[in-house]
């Protein structure tokens, strides 16, 4: 009875109010804390003791080639990636939308990449690509081809470094895009047929507009994740060779664990932050035409 | 077209299952080794007895899960049902900021929530890992929830009201009942995302026996660069995979319609 006496607006911020702080208190907090330690010095030098020493992180980030290597790493990582995924995925979820026998058994079978961990598949990538041993090299011997060095230079190490990330993320694109589909009206596509459309002018006159709020929004969130890729290439790379596949993410993970530099760990990790907020807010903005339904 | 497809998802993860299980000559030199030196169960044992056992990882990995879930979900439910109710002004703000919050990606986090742990002694607690884990997975278990309350019909809750049950009791005895699939989905959404989860395990839990399966991955891909004993790394990620494998599979229903009726609604 207490609650009729509460107004219903009280009662239900009162509901949501331990889930919101807890959210404050893991993701705001943090956020504020690394941009405060990001002017600060705190490494083995000063013993981790923070140290005000105004904007040299900063002054030292912009001279840092490590870190602009590094953001065109993951910048051309996301861009590269995500773009294959939303392509994969459309193709995935078309597939997977055709009725058929057994479609349930597929589909779990298909997101099952998603679902395992990451490292655990990098793991498993590294074998796949292992010179001369893996797999793929038995299909080239098997072939007649000499044996190749996937995670040996700079430039073939990033592009499987990529096609692992198509692999194992393409499948959430897809249920994505599944779930469009599915809100898409099988009236709609019927009628267009009776007009005698193509499977392709369906997909271009119908299927595509109709997708778009779900394609906008596949495309914020994995280029967000795509992003702070790290578990990914920690295992299979750990960045290399030559930092070809480091990313920004593992650059602020080795500046704190290994160079046990927290102030300039900091600093990449509001860097990292403002690009991904500078992006997806762009990212927003060319897709505002036909904003998410929020309501 | 299908098979392609299937091809291509599981031909990676049937090349695990079948280097897990051959012997490392075979590995090697493929076809030319005589029937008896070929399959073996030897990568098995070896994991299965090192020092700390994968059982272990597994183990920790079932823990932190399981209080993950069940965090996630207590503070979820309030949360999703407040926030439907709501609506309006505030309702449209909340939710905006779990969107914002559900696509950051974590690994940003991981400076401030290690000092975090330091200063508060979580370091190396396998059931402080369910705090952050649980934040991390709200805003999705949230919007997925929220859309389910949405979905109930509006009369009864008021037919339950005017029959004086309070709130606790309306959710407990009413609406929760009708919620079971979204919550059985949403729970197993949560549990794959804790079992996944790497950069913040990586950095709170150094004690071996601690390792949670990912982080413990990791550290066996390190250990050794030059000698590489593939067949075992094998073992350990079928091992590793094998959970979540029949989760998916038992569950696929609930994860597929998850997913897609959280994007619908959401």
């Amino acid at each position: 009875m207490k609650e009729q006496r509460l107004k219903p607006t009280l009662v239900n911020s009162l509901l949501m109010l331990p889930a919101l702080l807890l959210l404050a208190i893991v993701f705001a907090w943090p956020l504020l804390d690394s941009a405060w330690l990001s002017t600060q010095a705190s490494s083995v030098l000063t013993g981790l003791t923070p140290l005000a020493n105004g904007g040299a992180n900063w002054q030292r980030l912009l001279g840092d080639a490590r870190f602009w290597q590094d953001a065109a790493v993951t910048l051309r990582f996301a861009g590269v990636s995500v773009a294959l995924e939303l392509l994969l995925g459309l193709a995935m979820a078309l597939l997977l939308h055709q009725p058929s026998r057994g479609r349930g058994w597929l589909r779990a079978l298909t997101l099952l990449p998603w679902a395992l961990p990451t490292t655990v598949l990098a793991l498993g990538w590294r074998w796949i690509y292992n010179d001369p041993y893996g797999p793929l090299n038995a299909i080239l011997r098997a072939c007649g081809a000499a044996p190749f060095g996937f995670l040996t230079t700079p430039a073939s190490t990033w592009l499987f470094t990529v096609l692992a990330d198509v692999w194992k993320t393409t499948p959430f694109v897809a249920l994505l895009l599944l779930a469009g589909l599915q809100s898409i009206p099988a009236e709609l596509e019927e009628s267009l047929v009776l007009e005698g459309a193509s499977p392709l002018q369906i997909l271009r006159r119908l299927t595509l507009p109709l997708l778009r709020p779900w394609i906008s929004l596949a495309l914020l969130f994995r280029l967000a994740q795509a992003l702070g890729v790290f578990d990914l290439v920690q295992v299979l790379t750990r960045g290399g060779p030559a930092g070809s596949t480091e990313s920004l993410a593992l650059y602020a993970y080795l500046n704190a664990m290994r160079f046990l530099d927290f102030g300039y760990s900091a600093t990449l990790v509001i860097a990292t932050f403002l690009l991904l907020v500078l992006l997806t807010a762009l990212g927003w903005l060319l897709l505002r035409r036909r904003p998410l339904e929020l309501s | 077209m299908k098979s392609l497809l299937l091809l291509w998802s599981l031909a990676p993860l049937a090349w695990q299952l079948y280097t897990s299980l051959v012997t490392p000559e075979a590995l090697v030199q493929g076809g030319g080794v005589e029937a008896g030196a070929f399959w073996t169960l030897e990568n098995y044992r070896q994991v299965w007895l090192a020092d700390p056992p994968i059982w272990r990882y597994l183990l920790n990995s079932a823990v932190v899960g399981a209080a993950t879930t069940a965090l996630t979900l207590t503070l979820a439910v309030p949360c999703a049902y407040g926030l439907q109710r709501q609506g309006g002004r505030l309702g449209w703000l909340v939710t905006l900021a779990l969107l914002a919050t559900a696509i950051f990606p974590t690994v940003l986090l991981f400076l401030a929530l290690l000092q975090l742990a330091r200063a508060l002694g979580l370091a190396n607690n396998l059931l402080a890992l369910s705090l952050p884990y649980a934040a991390l997975c709200l805003p999705l278990a949230v919007l997925l929830l929220r859309a389910a309350f949405a979905d109930l019909p509006p009369d009864l809750e008021d037919a339950a009201r005017l029959e004086g049950l309070n709130l606790p009791r309306r959710l407990r005895h009413v609406l929760l009942p009708l919620l079971a699939p979204s919550l059985a989905s949403t729970a197993i959404l949560v549990f794959l995302f804790s079992w996944n989860e790497y950069p913040i395990a990586l950095t709170w839990i150094s004690r071996p026996e601690l390792l949670t399966l990912p982080p413990a991955i990791a550290r066996i891909a390190g250990s050794s660069l030059f000698t590489v004993p593939y067949g075992a790394f094998a073992a350990a990620t079928v091992l590793g995979s094998l959970p979540l494998l029949l989760l998916v599979l038992i569950f696929q229903r609930s994860i597929v319609s998850g997913l897609t009726q959280g994007a619908i609604k959401g």
